[in-house]
This record gives C-alpha cells, sequence and structure tokens, in this order.
C-alpha cells in the first residue's frame, strides 16, 4: 500500500558542469550534466513539492549567458506532464533559500510554504555582517526574501524549527544545520504511513547532489566506498557527512531510497521519460490506483 | 483590508501594492555599461564602477529588511526593531545615503541614479518605520507600511540592476549553476 506518488520534474539543466561542484575535492575529473529539478508528491488529499525552481524572467538571461543554464520551462508546462497544475499545489517544502530552489513562489498561487526558521535568521545575520564576509550570503537572492515578506503576511510562510514529524500524513521534515546552507531542510515520505515505516523515501535537496556523495571513492582511507559530500557548502562539508548518515538510517541503509535530485542517471534506476520539450521525468513511486505517467 | 468582494473589485490592487506608494514607478533604465560604450564617455564608466558599493549597500539593505519584517510578522514581536541586526541595516542605509551623495554621474545617467535614489528612499522609510512598532498591540498596519516601502525600494533596486555592470541581485559564484566561469 503506498499513500503517495512521487516524480521528480527537470525544468531545466546545465550541460557540462564541473564535477568538483558535485563532488568534494574532485578536481580535474571533468564535467557532468546538472538537471535542475523539482520534485511532486501527490497523495490523495494534498499534492506537495520540494523546492519550486527559479523564474526565468528574474535570472534567465544572466543564467543562460554565464553559467550556459539551458531549456528552462515553466511549471505549467513541466508539471502538465504528470498532470498536475501549479493551482493544485497546496504544500512547498523548500529544502533551502538559493535562487534556484525557492526563486518561484509565484507559480503556486495556492501553496503554503515550508522553510526552516534557520535560513531565515542567518541569512538576516549574515546580511548584516561587513563586506569582507560577503561569501557567507552567495547565492541567495534578496528578491525571494521579499517575497517571503508577502507569503508570511498571507500567512502563507511557515519557518519551521528543527525537525517536524508529519507535516502532511506520513511527511516528516529533518533539519541539517550549517551544511549545504545555514539551514537546509530534507524530506521523508513515509508511504506506509507507519513509524517506523518499510517505504521510506529521502528527498535530499541539495544535500545530495550524486550517487557518489553516498558511495564516493574510498581509495584513500582503504575503503571501498565512503560517504563524500558536495563541492557547495557554506557551512561544512563535516555536517553534509553527517545529514547523509541520518538520511541512510530513515532508509536502513538502502540508498536507492535515497533521491538526489541533480543526479542525471536516476533515470536509469527509475522509470523515466523524455518530454518532447526535452527534459526528463522520473517516477520514483506511485500511490495506489495512479496510473503510471512515464509509461509507453 | 476586507477580504470581500466589493473591496476587491474598488481596490483592484492591494493597498500595500508598490503601485500606490509616492513618486515615478520603477522602470528599466540603460545600464552604466551600456550607456559607457554608447557614449564612449570614461565618466559613465567611472559612474559605474562607483555604482558597485551603493548598489551592494542597497541590496544588503533590502534583503535585511525582508528579513527582519518576516522575522517579525512570524512572531508578531516588536523587539525585532532592537536587535543589533537593524542598527547594522541602519547603518549601511546611512553609509549608501553617504556614497550617493558623493556620486557623480553623468547626464544620460541620470535615470539610472533616480532608481538606486528611490530604492534609498523606500528602504529609508522601512528602517525608520521599524520605529513605529509597539510592543503591546496590533502592528499589523506597520508591517504592512513596512512591507510596501521593501518591495518598492526592491523594484527601484531591479530596475537599476545589469549584471553586464556588476550589479546583480544575486551573486551566483557559489550557486549550483557555478561552473568557475
Amino acid at each position: 500500500m503506498a499513500d503517495y506518488s512521487i516524480w521528480v520534474c527537470e525544468y531545466s539543466y546545465v550541460a557540462d558542469y564541473h564535477k568538483s561542484g558535485v563532488l568534494y575535492g574532485a578536481h580535474n575529473q571533468g564535467y557532468v550534466k546538472l538537471p535542475y529539478c523539482y520534485v511532486v508528491i501527490k497523495g490523495r488529499d494534498h499534492v506537495a513539492m520540494v523546492d519550486v525552481g527559479y523564474n526565468d524572467k528574474d535570472y534567465g538571461k544572466a543564467l543562460g549567458d554565464r553559467f550556459k543554464v539551458e531549456n528552462w520551462h515553466d511549471p505549467k508546462t513541466v508539471m502538465s506532464e504528470i498532470g498536475i497544475a501549479p493551482e493544485d499545489v497546496d504544500t512547498c517544502f523548500i529544502s533551502h533559500a538559493h535562487f534556484d530552489h525557492f526563486g518561484n513562489v509565484e507559480a503556486f498561487p495556492n501553496a503554503k510554504f515550508y522553510i526552516q526558521e534557520r535560513e531565515i535568521s542567518k541569512w538576516v545575520w549574515a546580511m548584516s555582517l561587513p563586506d569582507r564576509l560577503r561569501w557567507m550570503m552567495v547565492a541567495v537572492d534578496p528578491g525571494d526574501i521579499v517575497r517571503g515578506v508577502e507569503l508570511a503576511r498571507d500567512k502563507r510562510l511557515v519557518t519551521v524549527n528543527g525537525a517536524l514529524a508529519d507535516v502532511l500524513p506520513g511527511i516528516d521534515l529533518h533539519p541539517a544545520d550549517d551544511s549545504h546552507t545555514w539551514g537546509s531542510m530534507w524530506v521523508t515520505v513515509r508511504n506506509d504511513g507507519q513509524a517506523p515505516s518499510q517505504d521510506t523515501w529521502v528527498l535530499a535537496g541539495d544535500l545530495i547532489y550524486v550517487f557518489e556523495n553516498i558511495k564516493g571513492p574510498g581509495d584513500a582511507v582503504g575503503e571501498r566506498e565512503i560517504y563524500t559530500p558536495v563541492g557547495l557548502a557554506v557551512g561544512s562539508q563535516a555536517n553534509l557527512v553527517l545529514a547523509t548518515e541520518e538520511m541512510m538510517k530513515q532508509v536502513d541503509y538502502d540508498d536507492h531510497r535515497i533521491i538526489p535530485v541533480h543526479e542525471e542517471r536516476i533515470r536509469d534506476t527509475f522509470p523515466s521519460r523524455i518530454t518532447d520539450k526535452g527534459l526528463r521525468i522520473t517516477e520514483i513511486c506511485l500511490a495506489d490506483g495512479e496510473p503510471s505517467k512515464v509509461a509507453g | 483590508m476586507k477580504d470581500d468582494l466589493f473591496s476587491r473589485l474598488a481596490t483592484v490592487h492591494r493597498p500595500d501594492c508598490a503601485i500606490f506608494a509616492d513618486g515615478p514607478a520603477p522602470a528599466p533604465v540603460p545600464d552604466p555599461e551600456t550607456m559607457a560604450r554608447d557614449f564612449g564617455s570614461d565618466a559613465a564608466a567611472r559612474y559605474a564602477a562607483a555604482c558597485r558599493p551603493l548598489y551592494e549597500d542597497l541590496r544588503r539593505v533590502v534583503g535585511q529588511l525582508a528579513g527582519l519584517l518576516i522575522l517579525a510578522q512570524l512572531t508578531t514581536r516588536a523587539e525585532v526593531a532592537d536587535l543589533d541586526e537593524l542598527s547594522t541595516c541602519r547603518a549601511r542605509w546611512q553609509q549608501a545615503t553617504d556614497r550617493l551623495v558623493g556620486l557623480a554621474v553623468p547626464a544620460p545617467l541620470q535615470p539610472h541614479l533616480d532608481q538606486l535614489r528611490a530604492a534609498l528612499d523606500f528602504s529609508g522609510q522601512a528602517v525608520r518605520t521599524f520605529s513605529d512598532l509597539r510592543p503591546h498591540g496590533d502592528n499589523t498596519a506597520a508591517f504592512d507600511r513596512i512591507a510596501a516601502s521593501v518591495q518598492r525600494a526592491y523594484a527601484h533596486l531591479r530596475a537599476a540592476s545589469s549584471d553586464r555592470a556588476g550589479l546583480e541581485m544575486v551573486d551566483l559564484a557559489h550557486a549550483c549553476c557555478s561552473c568557475g566561469r
């Protein structure tokens, strides 16, 4: 019995991304494709998302010109492939406040947004620091925080202080402080509704970019595989590794159940299809009675 | 605002819509680099370079104000006005004011400077309105005034943004898309 269907929806991508960005220490090891995706979770009574992408109107030109981000499509187009409209979404879990995860809230007019309290409070703190410490506020757009003001006024912004169980039935939020960002968050879906669950999926946000973050090369320490953190962290790589261990505990060390949204190769491990826009839909699981959105 | 059909139809916009704030509405203006290229002006290039610290001040002020306002709205605590972060925000706003006063602007770039000045003015209104928050009582109206000012300041700053001139809202150097380019 499964309560929720889960899809990873690609909305844009970078064709050639430095591998060292996704895997700590992988310098001069070439490039990988970096898909930009959000996760859609559809249950009987709710449609939820993990992250909402960015708005091409605000960022598209700079991203295209400077970083070769290409093939952006809006949520209406992307989500139509799984039969869902942005207006259907009632809940969004924001894994962190980077513009490519929190940069398109206006596309989801009926959603309530959950974000870690620390992600906001540390942002305020970081913005107050002297210019020489500016590095600590990279990749967050003040405009997204300004839009957060509107959400807060409309009672559509919920700040979460640490872990929160059953934010929706069977869906839990987990903090990863001082890791990729100050207040990053990951999401578990207990798809049998039980606690503990035998059917848990971890939606990792940017705490896990690629499979090697879980099964990285361990030669240097005499191990076959070790956790190897992502390359980008405003907090610490150590905290990323600790978050990985927490995720693995949640799924009883079955790494197949940890979903890295920036990982192109999940198309090889889950049923997927490429849309006529050249974007990928990956089907992680289906709720009882839900037809596949990727089957021929 | 009453959330009834009459109110919605009669006002069209929300009362705190940035359009209702005083002063000319934000509009994109030629960015300094384009102007410098078109006019071949050293003065324009100097202006573009001199703008960057001011722009960064304003970006930080707007971001801080928005974050502080979210905290105030969510907690309904007026003590947000006593936080050190608001003091540093106020100091940075004053620094921006001083920088703007000292900025030499070539005539063709006056519209650009006007947008920065408007962003400064509206963010100043927001900073001052934090002082209106009362420890006991309903601060909804003050929150709405701050929100309107912050949104308007952001809109003016966005109008003055130019990635080619290094006036950018978001530092993408360490973003997920940054490939070290």
